[in-house]
């Protein structure tokens, strides 16, 4: 053949392939478009899309994690029928207050939030400090002994609670400081107590980021360990400072199983355990009997929640002030510097 | 001349021989950053621990539960007997064992992917990122009362899985609380959000010109960067998962305490369950030490 035949076989072929194309039209005519398109246009369109999918899927998700919220929010408006009542879902027909009233009589509000506001704070202010002095010597210093603390940190992640809550409560018990705050707060003075060892380990992480050039210059200009410590190296984990506060803040908060154990006494409990006797405290009016029905533990239900939201108040304002800081720091944690 | 040399001789040996050498000082500062914690693991771990062996091993009965008195008998190895061989617990034991192997991956693979795309630069991210910590302040009694009122199981996923429950129930128990689940995994998405910001960006922007698409730059560059901190949430999720106090063993052992005269058996059944926890956590890292690196 020559040359020419060739060519025109060729367009020929194309002109068919064309053809078919359109006949085919649909998505594989549409892919077909795509791939034709230039680099930037695809670059937009992909891009596009992604966005689409980003937003439908964490707006789903965050749907999923806001749901609890809306839930507490809306039965604790609810009276006992709309609660009963499978028509009546989210929206309340009438607005009830008088939820808040009894619960904030059940929960004895003052004195158990003042317990819980006092260990969870001192515990909190105790564990940043104590725990950032640990994590300084794991992440900036090499020695002998390093690794075998550090292990042992790890070794704290690990072993339950619930190992030594007898043995403990034992000691609490001969030092006669049940019932006060010292089981909750004294561990944290030392960077213990709940998750110590998980915070120890994320301020490890944020000083190990921290240039060696940092403390180097300070210390070539005279300053003395506690000064490279308090004036360099602090300042530069804002952040990590911010996460573990309002962290230990939190957990301490809703800390169901050791201060609980610790202070059971009336007027030395915690908010979370005095939540539990919600109903039983109503229903005691009801029938005057131990027991409770199924019927009567539904029946206080909008109570319980209207409980669950006065706890969960402190909790949420100590979030919201420090969101932006909470923020700032999940942005900066791990951004090599 | 001489008397220089020897002067300066003297000078560089005052110096080599300050109290302490540099490095030695250096080490010793960083040893006394650690002490307090230290004397806090011997006060409050290290006591305590040695003190719950010794109740295992001790059949006690409180005459005074508030001051913690009682008299106890030395049992020798009855409690751990007991423990073993009661039916209950060691269907609890497993059951629970069973639930955590499936729940830690769904934990797992969930946070990765909410990080992932929460990494990316969009308007709005940090709303995002602030709500997906919310189940933290909800934590504690409030999340059960949640869970059995049953909202857990009100979100797009859950109405997709529960066609596996009618599959198989076992697997289907934990599918249908997808939601449940993913609430407890606001601390693993934290870690993966830290470990993908550590990757540095002109990884991305090579395989970017080398032409590789999205899909093969999350299992080529960005997962392999990461796995270290795939192993460490998997860890994390376990532990939580074994410590959490709505696991059904930890509600076995406050009942025995709340018994009064089963102190010995619940020391025991801690220690058990702490050690076989620590065997699966231990198995666990020595198959995936590959990674680790």
């Amino acid at each position: 053949m020559t040359p020419e035949a060739v060519n025109t076989a060729a367009a020929q072929a194309d002109a068919a392939a064309v053809q078919t194309e359109k006949k085919l039209g649909g998505i594989k005519g549409f892919i077909k478009k795509y791939e034709n398109l230039g680099y930037k246009a695809k670059k937009k369109i992909t891009f596009i899309i992604s966005r689409i999918f980003v937003y439908f899927v964490l707006i789903e998700m965050a749907y999923l994690f806001i749901l609890p919220f809306i839930y507490i929010f809306s039965t604790s408006l609810m009276t006992s029928q709309d609660y009963m009542d499978p028509t009546v879902q989210y929206i309340p027909t009438t607005v009830n207050w008088d939820n808040f009233v009894k619960a904030f009589e059940a929960l004895d509000y003052v004195k158990s939030f003042f317990n819980s506001m006092g260990t969870s704070l001192l515990s909190a202010l105790f564990q940043t400090t104590a725990c950032a002095l640990i994590g300084y010597s794991l992440g900036r210093y090499k020695f002998k002994v390093r690794n075998v603390i550090f292990f042992l940190v790890v070794l704290v992640l690990l072993i339950p609670p619930q190992v030594m809550i007898l043995a403990s409560y034992g000691l609490w018990a001969t030092l006669s400081l049940v019932n006060t705050w010292g089981p909750v707060v004294l561990p944290c003075v030392f960077g213990l107590g709940l998750r110590g060892a998980l915070f120890v380990l994320i301020y490890m992480y944020f000083f190990q980021r921290i240039p060696d050039v940092m403390d180097d210059a300070a210390r070539i200009d005279g300053a003395g360990p506690i000064r490279v410590f308090g004036q360099i190296m602090l300042p530069l984990v804002k952040s990590a400072i911010a996460i573990v506060f309002i962290f230990s803040f939190v957990w301490h908060w809703n800390d169901n199983y050791e201060a609980p154990t610790y202070m059971y006494i009336d007027g030395h409990q915690t908010l979370q355990p005095r939540l539990q006797n919600i109903q039983m405290y109503y229903s005691k009016y009801a029938t005057s009997q131990g027991a409770m029905s199924e019927l009567e533990k539904s029946l206080s239900e909008p109570m319980l929640f209207a409980g669950c939201l006065m706890v969960m108040l402190p909790v949420m304002i100590v979030y919201i002030l420090g969101q932006k800081q909470l923020a700032a720091g999940i942005e900066r944690i791990g951004v090599i510097e | 001349m001489k008397k220089q040399v020897k002067y300066k001789k003297k000078l560089a040996h005052s110096q080599k021989y300050t109290l302490l050498s540099f490095e030695k000082k250096r080490s010793l500062e960083g040893f006394l950053f650690a002490v307090p914690w230290l004397i806090g693991f011997l006060g409050f771990i290290v006591v305590p621990l040695v003190l719950s062996v010794r109740i295992s091993f001790f059949q006690t009965v409180l005459t005074d539960l508030y001051g913690f008195h009682g008299t106890s008998t030395y049992v020798g190895f009855n409690n751990y007997v007991k423990v073993i061989q009661d039916p209950n617990v060691g269907e609890t034991v497993f059951k629970s064992f069973g639930n955590s192997l499936i729940k830690v991956p769904v934990i797992v693979a969930f946070s990765l992917f909410v990080a992932v795309l929460l990494k990316q630069d969009f308007p709005g991210r940090t709303v995002f990122r602030v709500i997906f910590f919310i189940p933290v302040i909800l934590a504690g009694t409030i999340m059960t009362y949640l869970f059995r009122d049953g909202v857990g199981n009100m979100s797009l996923f859950s109405s997709i899985t529960t066609g596996v429950q009618q599959i198989n129930s076992f697997f289907g128990t934990i599918m249908s609380n997808i939601g449940a689940i993913m609430w407890a995994s606001s601390v693993e998405i934290l870690i993966f959000l830290a470990a993908l910001q550590s990757v540095p960006a002109t990884l991305y922007e090579v395989v970017e010109i080398d032409g590789a698409s999205a899909w093969e730059t999350f299992w080529h560059v960005t997962l392999p960067y990461i796995s270290p901190f795939v192993i460490l949430n998997c860890v994390y999720a376990l532990v939580d998962s074994f410590v959490s106090s709505d696991n059904p063993v930890m509600a076995i052992m406050n009942s025995m305490t709340q018994e009064g005269t089963k102190y010995g058996q619940a020391s025991a059944l801690s220690w058990l369950y702490m050690l076989a926890t620590l065997t699966v956590i231990m198995i666990f890292i020595l198959l995936t030490r590959r990674w680790l690196k």
